[in-house]
């Protein structure tokens, strides 16, 4: 279908607003070689692709996507997973080490309810309603938390967790974090690759670790949010504060302990990439930290000047990012080297690294401020509900209609 | 401009691709052969896109065929469950 042409045929339109609106749609673009974008080609896409995914929309709406290094694992409001893209490492849990390009059900997890998801570069996580966290994927840094540098290509209980309730999992590069339920003090573990301090288990140096071992720095404080990209990791606290460790964003040096980033903000929602972080505000606001790669607001003298929300000047920078027509952020997602958010009245915006066309805007062109996607169908916002995610080098973006997902 | 410096000792040796790999934000890997190294180039390139990597090692451990028998990637051997 050709219809990601700016051309729009006004009547054909109108039909699909009476006739598909109650359809979840789904599109995909950027780097594509190795099957992520479900595209059933292995090309890079500049503009949104609409996908026509059969084995995805006969499994229901979908709850959310984690997208990895050359992957996507889907859950779906059933509690279904499936995955596809690159899957060389076994971070598909087919049972096998193969790409697939097309979403195929995760059978090994199809007596769990699964409820969360995560994608790291080479490995994968899952979280079921009974607490269980199952990983597959690249073991070589012991990031699967089964005790071994093995690699696994379906998916395996944490047995660390076996006897409490994890309630999320989040996978960077080479190393997993998982948040436990009703765990005061304990709540947040690491595992995998710990040099730069991802792992926040100790001051010292750690390389690797292959069993779960307790973040530190979390005694009395309530986190409901984790998430982890690159060598960062992040989590959220019951009351809006943003923690942050690993690589240090912005040339600052690495964190091996959780650190405050600025206790002034109160955060609703973290995503990080390899360099930058994305923060939205609770009156949605977005702000980033580090991007002095390409993640991007990277050049100084463009911006406004940034204002120091740092509770001391230590800490790394937090910029604003400009807000697009004063419109109010409901959603961010950062990869590895862009940015993407949706705003109350239904756009999605990108900016960063473009060399893929991972922002969507039918070129490779890199860009400092965020610039509207156009989708190859508009409708009401007041009908439906956008998301965005991002991948390393890949975006996708699923409209739904509105009543779907209140329910 | 690199976009990053990585030690030697935190990329992968990959056996099909001969040479060692560090992942590039794009989902490919930079990749640098041993003998690449062996000739003291530090650059890792990543075949699908304009990034590169600068890799910090230690030359001596490459330059000649005695210490290069110590690399040896057979030895590591990778694990399918």
């Amino acid at each position: 279908m050709e219809e990601n042409q700016k051309g729009k045929l006004i009547s054909r339109q109108q039909e699909d607003e009476k006739g598909s609106i109650g359809e979840e749609q789904v599109w995909s673009w950027g780097a594509g070689t190795d099957g992520q974008l479900g595209t059933g080609r292995l090309r890079d896409e500049y503009l949104p692709q609409s996908l026509h995914l059969p084995s995805l929309s006969s499994t229901g709406p979908i709850s959310m996507l984690a997208c990895g290094g050359a992957h996507v694992v889907a859950l779906t409001s059933g509690g279904k997973v499936l995955t596809w893209g690159r899957g060389t490492s076994g971070q598909l849990g087919h049972g096998e080490m193969i790409n697939s390009l097309s979403p195929k059900p995760v059978e090994c997890l199809g007596n769990d309810f699964i409820t969360q998801v995560s994608a790291g570069w080479s490995h994968s996580g899952f979280v079921s309603d009974a607490g269980c966290a199952f990983t597959c994927g690249d073991g070589s840094f012991g990031q699967l938390g089964h005790g071994d540098y093995r690699s696994h290509c379906s998916p395996i209980k944490v047995s660390y967790f076996v006897n409490k309730h994890a309630q999320q999992i989040a996978c960077g590069m080479r190393h997993s974090l998982v948040l436990l339920t009703d765990c005061p003090g304990d709540q947040v573990y690491g595992f995998g690759a710990g040099k730069r301090g991802q792992l926040g288990i100790s001051i010292n140096n750690i390389k690797s670790i292959n069993l779960p071992q307790v973040t530190c720095g979390f005694r009395d404080i309530k986190i409901t949010a984790i998430s982890a990209n690159g060598d960062h990791s992040a989590a959220i606290s019951a009351d809006g504060q943003l923690y942050t460790w690993g690589r240090g964003f912005g040339g600052t040096s690495d964190s091996h302990c959780p650190q405050l980033v600025a206790s002034s903000l109160c955060c609703s929602k973290a995503s990080l990439g390899w360099n930058h972080a994305l923060v939205l505000s609770g009156d949605g606001e977005v702000l980033m930290l580090g991007g002095t790669h390409h993640g991007v607001l990277s050049d100084p003298k463009k911006m406004n000047p940034p204002k120091h929300l740092s509770a001391n000047s230590g800490e790394s920078l937090l910029e604003r990012v400009p807000s697009p027509d004063g419109m109010k952020v409901v959603q961010i997602a950062a990869g590895a080297e862009h940015s993407a958010l949706v705003t109350d009245d239904g756009v999605i915006k990108t900016w960063g690294w473009g060399e893929h066309g991972q922002l969507g805007l039918g070129n490779t062109c890199d860009q400092t401020k965020p610039q509207t996607v156009h989708l190859d169908r508009e409708y009401p916002q007041k009908d439906t509900t956008l998301r965005v995610y991002c991948g390393s080098g890949f975006t996708y973006a699923i409209r739904s209609p509105r009543l779907l997902t209140q329910t | 401009m690199s976009y990053d410096d990585v030690e030697i000792e935190d990329m992968e040796w990959n056996e099909e691709l001969q040479a060692y790999t560090y992942p590039c934000p794009c989902g490919d890997l930079f990749q640098i052969t041993k003998e690449e190294l062996k000739l003291g180039e530090e650059i890792a390139r990543c075949p699908s896109c304009s990034l590169y990597i600068t890799v910090i090692y230690n030359a001596e451990d490459f330059a000649d065929q005695k210490s290069n028998k110590n690399l040896n990637p057979q030895k590591q051997t990778v694990a399918v469950a």
